[in-house]
């Protein structure tokens, strides 16, 4: 379960602050999306989950299963079970796609107490979880991300979510920069991943991926703060009159 | 140059030691007059100092505060399984290998088997037989404004005097292994000649290492010389990969290239704490590929310098650079490229790339390119870059799992990766880039 807590945002060196007073639970098996316009906080939020130290928090508390995370630095909240996929997907020359996989996937495995993966055992894992996703594995062994389309891209950030099985999904704006099939084949991606024991944020300018990732409860964030809350029927009004009554709304 | 200049304490053990020597050094009278004349002019010249612009961030004169005692005739006890552990990745090749232990050939140590195509024999033996030609000696003593290659040609005690067969195909690469062993710091001066005849096709690797419990300090001088013949292809590649602690590494490449040939030369520098590489290319004929590639790693104060000149003095070549240096803590990575464009030489096409990754605030990387074009139908294009570690794909990798120590390996690795993967053989590429693992790994 995601407890985010009157949580305060600012960018670290700087005085203005992002996220002025962010409250959202998030129960397990729950997939929630959080709308609004441009420069609303919503990317901000994801990369605060994640623990990226160009933000700093002011105020509040993100709690994740009962327990604080924000002293802990990234690579520790993913071996809790953090996951953030990248609205721009970063290219890594010379690191092999699937060196980068097996690296990322043992180091979590060590850290929650399993075995690593031998070759054979990984690549049969890999080879599985990419054909879902109509991802060649011959492009696996092409540096990360290097000369991908944005589709292929998006399709990469959710076959590393496939493999290493977090428990708290954040989507940052992944239907940015798709297609109608590449959309369908990442949403079914999503979707299959969908369980009792995940929760997800799904963080999205269009209605129209909730079509697909079909959420149980949709946020608007605008100035920093959430400013209404409603079932998936609250995508559908947005989509009718867009953000107008939110950006007129005192900060 | 007046010869009533203060001279260091370095430079005048230098000039002392060599009268001590002399008489121990191989070779014929022949030899031992050039050595003369080679000592004569490294006491006139002196160690090289930062107003010689060559040598403006390298400052030798500074920097080696004194002269190691000189090893002649060297003894030390090693054995097969010694020179094994010394060469870390390298043993795992399948090469012929000659080795020299503290600059003296050990035949009980090489490869008892011939190599096809292959011609070998030890440089104290040709100088000791008094023939000048294959000592290469001739034709080095040209560049006689050159302080190190002075102290080189005085002291010189082995080295690999090596032909290609023209024609021949080498099956294995032939590793010249230089091991450094022994609990006494000494001065080691060692010079390879190297002949590869027309349209031979050879793999040539250089080692400089060192035996566990060898002493920390050492300074090495080495000199290789290689002649391409026309139409000839090769793969050269150094590994500097010793592991002291005030080891001071001087070298001199001397390539000559003839018509048509494909030259590659790789250069990997780390553990040492003072460096300089120079690097000397002439194209002797037309329609010659050049690719000169190499990565310097440094940490706490070591300095390496990798100094390069290639002369397009004919038509049609072309020349390919690109270094990457690492360095930590108050490092510093020097890279001086100078590419001649004379003006014959029309359709030159000429690329220098060199790049340095900062570790730390303290660390130093300095880049001089340095392009004189004469002619006017040429592409030439030159770039120098100075960065961090990306901060943002280190997130990316961390947000993953992969804790910081390791993503900084993967992202170093890559960084260096573009270089090593220029080596053509994919065993010797793989060897190198262990070397630089090993050394990432002693954080």
């Amino acid at each position: 379960m995601l407890e985010i807590k009157n949580l305060h945002v600012k960018i670290t060196e700087e005085e203005k602050p992002i996220l002025k007073g962010i409250d959202l639970t998030i129960a397990k098996g729950e997939v929630h999306a959080i709308m609004g316009p441009n420069g609303s906080g919503k990317s901000t939020l994801a990369h605060v989950l994640a623990g990226r130290d160009d933000y700093e928090v002011t105020e509040g508390d993100i709690l994740w299963n009962g327990e604080s995370i924000l002293e802990m630095a990234p690579d520790e909240r993913a071996a809790a079970g953090v996951f953030l996929a990248f609205q721009y997907p970063m290219e890594i020359p010379g690191v092999a796609g699937l060196t980068f996989l097996r690296t990322a996937l043992n180091a979590l495995r060590r850290k929650r107490g399993q075995e690593e993966l031998t070759t054979p055992e990984f690549m049969k894992l890999v080879k599985e979880k990419s054909a879902a996703l109509n991802i060649d594995i011959e492009m696996l062994k092409r540096p990360v991300n290097v000369g991908f389309s944005g589709g292929e891209k998006k399709r990469s950030e959710i076959l590393q979510m496939a493999l290493l099985e977090p428990t708290l999904c954040v989507l940052d704006e992944t239907d940015s920069g798709l297609d109608i099939d590449a959309l369908r084949i990442v949403s079914d991606g999503v979707n299959a991943l969908r369980s009792p024991d995940r929760a997800m944020l799904v963080i999205t300018h269009y209605q129209r991926l909730l079509n697909h990732i079909v959420p149980d409860k949709v946020h608007v964030l605008a100035h920093g703060k959430i400013q209404r809350s409603g079932g998936k029927e609250l995508a559908l009004e947005l989509e009718q009159s867009g953000y107008a009554e939110f950006s007129e709304k005192a900060a | 140059m007046s010869v009533a200049v203060m001279k260091t304490k370095a430079e005048l053990s230098f000039a002392e030691s060599f009268d001590h020597v002399q008489d121990r050094l191989p070779g014929s009278p022949a030899v031992k007059q050039v050595r003369r004349s080679a000592a004569d002019k490294f006491a006139e010249l002196g160690l090289p100092h930062r107003r010689i612009e060559e040598w403006k961030y390298t400052d030798l004169r500074s920097a080696v505060k004194d002269a190691l005692p000189v090893r002649v005739g060297d003894a030390t006890q090693m054995t097969i399984a010694d020179v094994i552990v010394a060469l870390g990745p390298l043993a795992k090749l399948e090469t012929y290998r000659v080795v020299f232990v503290n600059g003296r050939y050990r035949k009980e140590l090489s490869s008892p088997d011939q190599l096809a195509g292959l011609e070998f024999e030890d440089l104290s033996s040709v100088l000791s037989s008094g023939d000048e030609n294959a000592a290469g000696l001739a034709s080095l003593t040209a560049r006689d404004d050159d302080a190190v290659l002075s102290l080189n040609t005085a002291y010189m005690t082995d080295g690999a005097v090596v032909r290609v067969q023209a024609g021949a195909e080498l099956v294995k690469p032939l590793l010249i292994a230089h091991v450094r062993a022994g609990g006494e710091p000494g001065f080691i001066a060692v010079r390879n000649v190297i002949d590869v005849g027309a349209k031979a096709s050879a793999q040539i690797i250089e080692a400089f290492v060192s035996l566990p419990g060898a002493a920390k300090e050492g300074q090495a001088n080495a000199a290789t010389q290689i002649t391409v013949g026309d139409e000839a292809k090769v793969v050269h590649v150094k590994c500097a990969a010793d592991t002291g602690d005030g080891i001071t590494h001087l070298s001199n490449w001397m390539i000559r290239l003839g018509r048509e040939t494909d030259y590659a030369g790789f250069q990997l520098t780390q553990g040492v704490s003072l460096a300089r590489n120079q690097i000397f290319v002439a194209f002797d004929g037309e329609d010659t590929k050049l690719d000169l590639s190499g990565v310097f790693l440094g940490r706490g104060r070591d300095h390496i310098d990798t100094t390069l000149v290639v002369d397009h003095a004919v038509p049609s070549c072309e020349s390919r650079e690109l270094f990457k240096g690492v360095l930590d803590d108050q490092s510093r990575g020097v890279f001086q490229g100078k590419i001649i464009v004379q003006q014959i030489a029309q359709k030159t096409d000429g690329k220098q790339m060199s790049q340095g990754l900062l570790l730390s605030p303290d660390a130093e990387f300095d880049s001089k390119p340095e392009l004189e074009i004469f002619a006017d139908d040429v592409a030439c294009g030159h770039g120098a870059t100075c960065t961090e570690l990306d901060k943002d794909l280190m997130f990316y990798c961390e947000s993953r799992g992969i804790p910081s120590d390791i993503a900084r390996g993967l992202l170093i690795e890559s960084f260096i990766g573009e270089a090593v993967e220029k080596i053509e053989d994919e065993p010797i590429a793989e060897a190198v880039m262990e070397f630089a693992r090993g050394w990432l790994s002693k954080t």
